[in-house]
């Protein structure tokens, strides 16, 4: 009795053991652990992903109601706008519309030193695009280079690249258009406020943002996509 | 019979019901100690069968066992060589070879329970 009394202890503890270790392995189940505000705060991320896809709609029901109530002679032209609407969208059409001038220049002290003007970085222009990017902006030139999504920030050889075509070093000019004048406002009092006029110091750079402006022109890409993998099918008749 | 089955399921039943969380980093330790508690565990139920049992030394060698790996496992974490592996191989072969101890005498006398059946139905 005495024994199995001892056997049934030391039973005990394995039991616990195991079960403690059992507890431990399943993974505790994730918790959520927002508060208030960050639920809210999603909230209102998703309300606006709604309002914005509510406006993407709008936008193909009034082009389908469109194609819709043609006749014949209007297909094209209807076609056309939207082609006119696609290029607009990938950034091959000059656009005008209110936004900023950027002027990214050397420092007056680097000057005064006598440091040389290297080039910007990709790492900084990067940074500076997606400074930008936080505020919203529908068209953006760098340096003379059309900037859209399909553009690329790189280091070819020691250059910093836009598209493939080498930045000239400061000074140099940045314009982007935004929406509407208030939307230039405020990307201009982002700017104004934001940390990467540091980052820029540090590359013996400074930024000059000028004052919003009503119309700021952005050229167009100059190159046009290579279709290579889109054909034309024969008329199936 | 029935007393080490109960304390068992009082003691899964502790450690499930029980609000206590192990740190991901002494998950090792404790692992190995089940490891060296489990490897007890079939020593004491071998010894038993062949009637070597002490309840001495599978006491004092069910704890000791646990303190030493889980201590060899430290040792081996601060001294950067795996140690643990240790406790677990010497863990591992004495589980092993203790349950098939186990299951030659559990075979045995299963074989001479049959025979004395048939000797019995036979006369």
């Amino acid at each position: 009795m005495r024994n199995q009394l001892k056997f049934s202890i030391v039973l005990l503890v394995v039991g616990f053991m195991v079960a403690l270790q059992y507890k431990t392995m399943q993974k505790p189940k994730e918790r959520d652990t927002r508060d208030m505000w960050a639920i809210r705060h999603e909230l209102a991320t998703e309300k606006q992903l709604h309002s914005q896809l509510l406006t993407e709609i709008r936008d193909l029901d009034e082009t389908i109601r469109k194609y819709e109530s043609l006749d014949d002679e209007n297909t094209e032209k209807v076609l056309m706008e939207t082609v006119d609407k696609l290029y607009e969208q990938a950034g091959m059409t000059d656009i005008e519309g209110p936004g900023l001038v950027i002027e990214v220049g050397p420092s007056p002290e680097s000057i005064a030193i006598g440091n040389t003007i290297s080039a910007i970085s990709p790492e900084l222009l990067t940074r500076f695009v997606n400074q930008i990017n936080r505020a919203g902006w529908t068209a953006l030139e760098i340096d003379g280079k059309r900037y859209t999504t399909l553009s690329s920030i790189r280091d070819i050889n020691g250059y910093t690249t836009v598209n493939g075509e080498n930045i000239t070093s400061p000074p140099f000019i940045i314009k982007l258009i935004s929406n509407t004048f208030a939307d230039s406002e405020k990307m201009y009092n982002t700017l104004l406020a934001s940390t990467i006029h540091d980052d820029f110091y540090l590359d013996d750079l400074i930024l000059t943002v000028g004052k919003p402006q009503k119309n700021v022109n952005i050229r167009g890409w100059k190159e046009r996509y290579k279709n290579t993998e889109l054909h034309e099918l024969p008329k199936g008749e | 019979m029935w007393l080490p089955l109960v304390g068992l399921i009082l003691g899964v039943t502790l450690g499930l019901l029980s609000d206590i969380q192990i740190p991901a980093v002494y998950g090792n330790y404790l692992s190995i100690a089940i490891l060296a508690a489990l490897d007890s565990l079939f020593g004491g139920v071998r010894a038993h069968l062949q009637q070597i049992y002490d309840d001495k030394i599978f006491v004092s060698g069910f704890f000791f066992n646990i303190a030493l790996a889980a201590g060899l496992a430290f040792l081996g974490v601060h001294l950067g060589v795996d140690l643990y592996l240790a406790a677990i191989f010497a863990f591992g072969v004495r589980l092993f070879q203790n349950i098939a101890i186990i299951r030659r005498i559990m075979l045995t006398r299963w074989a001479e329970r049959n025979k004395k059946s048939d000797t019995k139905a036979s006369e």
